[in-house]
């Protein structure tokens, strides 16, 4: 590989990483037409959408590169690394790394262990607050943060060995959703009453695609149309998946 | 005192996604407080305005003019504080009451709260563009005129 196309394939590396930390469609886009011209392009082509990225850099002395990349699956929102490689490429605008050295440190931002406790402990406050927040009482906020774990311990260990987000969806919110009506009905035989209804909301923030859907339609407002409508449908599928998960546990155990 | 309580946990709540976000610690309070000062104005605007769809329109309004302005003063991707500071606006709520009238079979209630869950959706998309609409036009306008200087 010659250097002019090593860089291209940094530079695609580079947008990988930031769509897969949660980077919107329009950053990653304009981010890439900047580094390259930063890198000597003299005309960037950039076509970037959640699952691909397109990239055709014009050279000063009028060769053109064509690089795709196929993005596999949206990882989890990291915006530590997102940060971390927003201003990595905004080093290189101002003072172009050698793509040896850019390659490196991509590696090292991307390659930084996640701290799990952050997220067990997010994923804990948030569903509890959430129950509370959407009108349940102190019991229903303990109980939603305590079945928080359930739903970590899914998403961290059920998610890589089912990597369909529908089905995945859906069994995560089968599995909680039994759990909780479960532990209600056994907790109603002690006097303790739990709303069942408001354990769930509070949990359902934390599968909830919202943000994604947020996106969506904003980057559909925005003139990002291809994206935004493949991301809406994406993400509506996996709302009526995780509500049919959630009702087939009350239909079966009774709420 | 419901209203208390909401404000709390809507600081304790967009505070959980911060960390569930690995947001970095010097940006997660001013984040976190982002969000209840977001829920803080939707309840201002519900008690001003009749409806769903506006009052949400103008609080996610204001989280992204909140978020572009952190974004400035941090340094920062505004991304950071819009995403952790809409989250008390996403309708869990709504939503789930939908799908358990659907279940049940009640398809009027299934209706009014579907909409509901849409006009929340449409009010957050649509109060964030239009203040990027307004941001890109001023600094393209004050751009130019910079150039022009020059």
């Amino acid at each position: 590989m010659d250097t002019q196309n090593k860089i291209l394939h940094e530079l695609l590396d580079l947008g990988e990483a930031m769509l897969i930390n949660g980077a919107e469609v329009k950053r990653v886009e304009d981010t890439l037409n900047r580094m390259g011209v930063a890198y000597g392009a003299s005309r960037m082509n950039v076509f970037v959408i959640t699952s691909s990225v397109v990239v055709t850099m014009t050279l000063a002395d009028g060769r053109e590169l064509t690089q795709t990349r196929r993005i596999a699956k949206p990882g989890g929102t990291d915006f530590r690394k997102l940060e971390e490689l927003n201003a990595l490429s905004r080093r290189c605008c101002m003072l172009p790394l050698p793509p040896e050295e850019l390659q490196r440190e991509i590696h090292r931002l991307t390659g930084a262990r996640t701290s799990r406790v952050k997220f067990y402990g997010g994923s804990i406050l948030a569903a509890g607050s959430f129950s509370v927040f959407f009108g349940g009482g102190l019991t229903d906020g303990i109980a939603a943060a305590l079945f928080a774990v359930l739903v970590c311990v899914l998403q961290e260990h059920m998610s890589p060995y089912c990597t369909n987000t529908v089905i995945f969806n859906f069994l995560c919110a089968l599995l909680t959703g039994l759990a909780i009506c479960t532990a209600a009905n056994l907790l109603g035989m002690v006097q303790i009453v739990v709303h069942i209804d408001k354990v769930i909301i509070g949990d359902i923030m934390l599968l909830i695609p919202g943000i994604a859907m947020t996106n969506a339609v904003r980057d559909v407002l925005l003139g990002d149309t291809i994206s935004g409508v493949m991301r809406l449908t994406e993400t509506l599928l996996w709302a009526v998946s995780l509500a049919c998960g959630f009702m087939s546990a009350i239909w079966l155990i009774g709420g | 005192m419901q209203t208390a309580i909401q404000v709390l946990t809507a600081f304790l709540g967009s505070l959980g996604f911060g960390l569930i976000f690995h947001l970095r610690n010097r940006h997660l309070v001013a984040a976190a407080l982002g969000g209840m000062f977001i829920w803080i104005i939707y309840l201002i605007a519900v008690s001003a305005i009749d409806g769903i769809f506006f009052p949400t329109l103008i609080a996610s309004a204001f989280s992204a003019l909140y978020a572009e302005i952190m974004a400035r003063v941090q340094k920062a991707p505004a991304t950071l504080y819009l995403i952790t500071a809409v989250v008390p606006l996403i309708p869990g709520g709504s939503l789930y009451h939908t799908m358990s009238c659907a279940v049940r079979g009640e398809w009027e209630q299934f209706s009014t709260y579907g909409m509901d869950t849409i006009q929340y959706a449409l009010g957050i998309a649509i109060g964030m563009s239009l203040v990027w609409a307004v941001y890109d036009m001023a600094d393209r306008i004050l751009h130019r005129n910079h150039s022009e200087q020059k």
